[in-house]
């Protein structure tokens, strides 16, 4: 039953025809009256491509037999959602809360819907250009492990498989920062700082924005501080801002520094906090003068609490 | 003794997306230990290689050469994975090596080290020209893929083959495998992609394999042997020269002595 493609109807035309010989995947077999192909059809397997729904017709009876995205209450393929949304409803593009650049599109710098939370723990780098944190970080996931590890880590099979916190360098990175393949890095935010191994590798290439030269750290989720294989999480990196439909902080987009080496412990890592909290409070003063919060755009005032407060 | 079936599989290393699950899915079926839990730094291989508790293992290969019909941003490169298996050989090092018989060929046509017979002797290791049978350090016994004996007594297909989502581990009777990987072959050459190539059954040094692999580069790119031979092969020669070594020696000891009397 389970198909490997989506919605695959779509690739038959209204009449059940496939779009493209060559890349016919599912079709209308006339002569046995169903859905056939290479796939489990994701479609009601005899509902026929001249089906129309009668009037007052419910649920899956009321998709027409040439309406493919049958979890749709029209069956339609939407561009866009037109309610519903609190921003919206075209796609746009504005910059995370903290970026390298300006955006190129609007004055505007980031969604002007978002939710911040400007408290001391949740500390946010300049909106662009911060030279304290001047590289891209953005966090993805591996197949090995499942969320923030807590159900994969204690499994030896995965374990084994991805067993250490790693981060993903380009080859010019590692050479700026004098870091080596397997050695370890120390990333900073002004969240928090992590260590973990570097990944050198020619899948990662720099950014160029606006002509400007832009290196990407990659850092996978999984670790944490129980299990067969622990490590540093990439959670302490991340700030609290949340998109206004789903509430979701921005995993996928920040700023970060990279040193090589492993990251300070006890005394040391205290001063450094301290430190950090001090550039913070001047940065946030400096911004004030600068009046950047205009820049970063449109949102709630500085010195309120945020609009929601964070969950659980 | 004819096999009742003769079976392997096909492994079409281009439509691998390198998800792993048929390695866990082996060691789950077989139950198998894990390997260590170590950091290699290849890629995204942590299992480096197949051994005793890893009996499918997937490469990941970053290639400083672009995937042949295809145009990506990241240039001259390319990011290729290969999940390697026992071969299940015609002429089987492992078996041949093997001085308790614990080493047999089934009624499938594949190769299964039977656990209670094997006393650990390692010659097997040494025989396997592709470095693919290894001992376990626990219990000292020989261990390998299986192609999932115990599976297949009861008409199931082997963990791997059954957990691998794009079908790049196909299973089944080995003439239809090779029309399959013969097809799919043509149809890479015509897409443009002239690097395809099959490995294992073209493998003379060990009389053709019972797994067939598609690869789109040379087999030493992913950590194969581009000629392997079992030892067995090479042993008259092996002999041969002993016995030259060893005339050699005898003329040079008589010599000695003729020309040592001759000075007195």
């Amino acid at each position: 039953m389970n198909r490997r493609l989506m919605y695959n109807r779509a690739s038959a035309d209204r009449d059940g025809k496939p779009w493209s010989e060559r890349k016919r995947y599912v079709w209308w077999d006339a002569a046995q009256k169903k859905w056939t192909g290479a796939d489990v059809p994701d479609f009601v397997e005899d509902k026929p491509p001249d089906y129309r729904p009668k009037k007052n017709a419910r649920g899956l009876e009321a998709i027409g037999g040439d309406d493919p995205f049958i979890m749709q209450a029209d069956g339609k393929g939407w561009l866009y959602a037109p309610s519903g949304m609190i921003d919206g409803p075209m796609p746009t593009h504005y910059e995370p809360q903290e970026s390298v650049v300006r955006n190129l599109l609007y004055a505007q710098q980031c969604n002007p819907a978002r939710h911040e939370f400007r408290r001391r723990d949740n500390r946010y780098h300049r909106a662009f250009g911060d030279a304290r944190f001047p590289f891209v970080l953005t966090t993805f996931r591996l197949t090995e492990h499942h969320t923030a590890g807590g159900m994969s880590r204690p499994l030896p099979w995965l374990s084994e498989l991805q067993p250490e916190m790693f981060c993903e360098i380009s080859p010019s990175l590692a050479r700026a920062r004098g870091v080596v393949h397997g050695g370890w890095v120390t990333l900073t935010t002004a969240r928090g700082q992590i260590e973990c191994r570097a990944m050198v590798t020619e899948r990662l290439k720099p950014l160029i924005v606006d002509g400007q030269r832009i290196e990407q750290v990659g850092v996978p989720y999984h670790w944490g501080v129980v299990g067969k294989v622990r490590g540093d999480a990439a959670n302490e990196l991340i700030s609290f801002v949340e998109d206004p439909n789903v509430n979701i902080m921005e995993t996928k987009a920040l700023t970060c520094d990279l040193v090589a080496g492993r990251r300070p412990r006890g005394a040391a890592a205290h001063a450094e906090r301290m430190a950090m909290d001090e550039s913070m409070d001047l940065a946030v003063e400096e911004e004030r003068a600068l009046g950047e919060e205009k820049l970063r755009g449109e949102g709630p005032p500085l010195a309120e609490p945020s609009q929601m407060t964070p969950k659980g | 003794m004819e096999p009742r079936r003769r079976v392997g599989f096909f492994t079409d290393t281009t439509v691998c997306i390198g998800c792993k699950a048929c390695e866990v899915a082996c060691k789950q079926w077989n139950q198998l230990p894990d390997d260590g839990l170590v950091f290699t730094g290849l890629s995204y291989d942590n299992t480096a290689h197949l051994g005793a508790s890893s009996w499918r293992h997937v490469a990941f290969i970053e290639r400083e050469k672009p995937l042949e019909s295809q145009t990506t941003g990241l240039g001259a490169f390319s990011w290729i994975f290969h999940s390697d298996v026992c071969k299940h050989c015609q002429r089987p090092g492992c078996l041949e090596n093997c001085p308790t018989g614990a080493i047999i060929r089934t009624e499938f046509d594949t190769i299964y080290v039977q656990p209670d017979v094997c006393n650990g002797c390692g010659y097997c290791v040494a025989g396997c020209p592709f470095g693919v049978i290894d001992r376990r350090d626990d219990d000292g016994r020989a261990w390998k893929c299986t192609l999932c004996y115990d599976r297949l007594k009861m008409d199931l297909e082997p963990a791997c083959a059954k957990a691998c989502p794009t079908d790049s581990i196909l299973f089944g009777e080995l003439d239809e495998l090779h029309i399959k990987a013969e097809t799919r072959l043509k149809q890479l050459h015509a897409q443009g992609v002239s690097e395809a190539r099959l490995y294992g059954p073209e493998l003379d040094g060990v009389d053709g394999t019972n797994a067939i692999f598609l690869l789109v580069d040379e087999p030493e790119v992913y950590n194969l042997p581009p000629a392997p031979v079992v030892p067995q092969k090479t042993q008259a020669d092996a002999w041969r020269s002993v016995a030259v070594g060893a005339a050699a020696m005898a003329l040079l000891a008589v010599g000695t002595i003729l020309s040592a009397r001759g000075r007195r």
